[in-house]
């Protein structure tokens, strides 16, 4: 008889809004400190027009630190007793310059199971869309969190 | 010729590989010496039947296959020759789905199912035929297993020859370098999925490492 998932299908489909999230130099140099980024692009408006940018640049992995602060709904798996970050990844669309304004939209992209050497897991994979504040995609992230028996 | 029947693209959760950093990757290869043909993209639980990559097969002369490795209650499974029918008679997604209905139907269906890194410790094949379940339809397993833990592939071994099983050979390759680590040599020309599905009933293949496989010899 196949698994049948229990959780809250009704989230497929709708959006989750999060921010603005300012872009401060601030949080590009705690950002650059955390990875260790050295780049002149990263670092200063004369080291990112030096790169071809009309400024200072955030490093492409920012979002995947706004989109901690992005508050999502429980999916309500019914499985396992552990969840875990399971990981990340982003897809880099467009530059994000200190002083942009982004905001985050959420959705379910999916909930799967599979086995492995540790037993059975359920994923649960969310993906949020970045956008800046003349409307263009600067990036997709995609998180998923494992569920354990 | 020598074909890695085990491999990952990003189509997989698992996987951070394109197919093109692969068969890439491959030409590398062949600059050291070995012989790759081709590669068989294994992905998780599913069968990509919108994936078509023979634009860069044939740039790079590799040859590009397709199939699936799925989920079992007893461990999971290779399958080739994968179709439309297969895909509807079984579940690929299901997680705890029977083996030997797996077995039976990818038979009916022209396909053929065979355990994956039947060694591997607390998921292989070998660990539920060590709890007394029998699979008699298991003719072939993946004796060489390129993501093997030490041990696993010599568990795999063993499995063979008290079985009197056949073993192909599969990087499990998840990363672009990973690719070919382990393939398997068939006699047979192979240039479709149907030819793969003949060639492992022909039974004239062997699983080999890439390291043994330099100018054309293994």
């Amino acid at each position: 008889m196949a698994m049948e998932l229990e959780y809250d299908r009704s989230l497929y489909g709708v959006e989750h809004l999060a921010g603005p999230f300012e872009i401060t130099d601030e949080i590009i140099d705690r950002a650059n400190s955390s990875t260790g980024e050295t780049g002149a692009a990263f670092k200063s408006d004369d080291g990112a027009k030096e790169a071809g940018y009309r400024s200072r640049i955030a490093p492409p992995t920012l979002c995947c630190i706004l989109v901690r602060q992005v508050s999502l709904p429980d999916v309500k798996v019914k499985f396992g007793r552990t969840q875990m970050h399971a990981g990340q990844r982003v897809e880099p669309k467009a530059p994000v310059y200190a002083g942009d304004r982004l905001t985050a939209s959420s959705h379910l992209k999916d909930v799967y199971a599979k086995t492995g050497r540790s037993g059975t897991m359920v994923f649960v994979v969310w993906e949020t869309t970045f956008t800046n504040q003349d409307g263009q995609v600067v990036a997709e992230v995609q998180e998923s969190f494992a569920k354990r028996e | 010729m020598y074909l890695d029947m085990h491999s990952h693209s990003v189509s997989s959760d698992d996987s951070r590989a394109t197919v093109e950093q692969y068969v890439k990757w491959i030409q590398v290869l062949r600059k050291r010496g070995h012989t790759v043909d081709g590669i068989v993209l294994t992905e998780h639980r599913k069968f990509d039947f919108d994936k078509d990559y023979s634009d860069l097969a044939g740039q790079y002369n590799v040859l590009v296959l397709k199939g699936s490795e799925l989920d079992t209650r007893y461990g999971h499974f290779l399958v080739y020759g994968v179709t439309e029918a297969l895909t509807q008679a079984i579940d690929f997604g299901d997680v705890h789905m029977d083996a030997r209905a797996l077995m039976q139907a990818a038979r009916q269906h022209d396909a053929i199912a065979l355990p994956a890194h039947p060694g591997r410790f607390g998921i292989g094949l070998t660990e539920y035929v060590s709890q007394g379940e029998v699979f008699d339809d298991v003719k072939i397993v993946e004796r060489l297993n390129g993501g093997s833990r030490a041990g696993e592939n010599e568990r795999a071994e063993e499995l063979c020859k008290s079985h009197n099983l056949l073993g192909v050979g599969g990087s499990d390759a998840h990363l672009t370098s990973h690719i070919a680590t382990c393939m398997t040599d068939f006699k047979a020309a192979i240039k479709n999925e149907n030819n793969l599905v003949d060639a492992l009933l022909s039974k004239e293949f062997q699983p080999v490492w890439l390291e043994n496989v330099v100018n054309g010899a293994s």
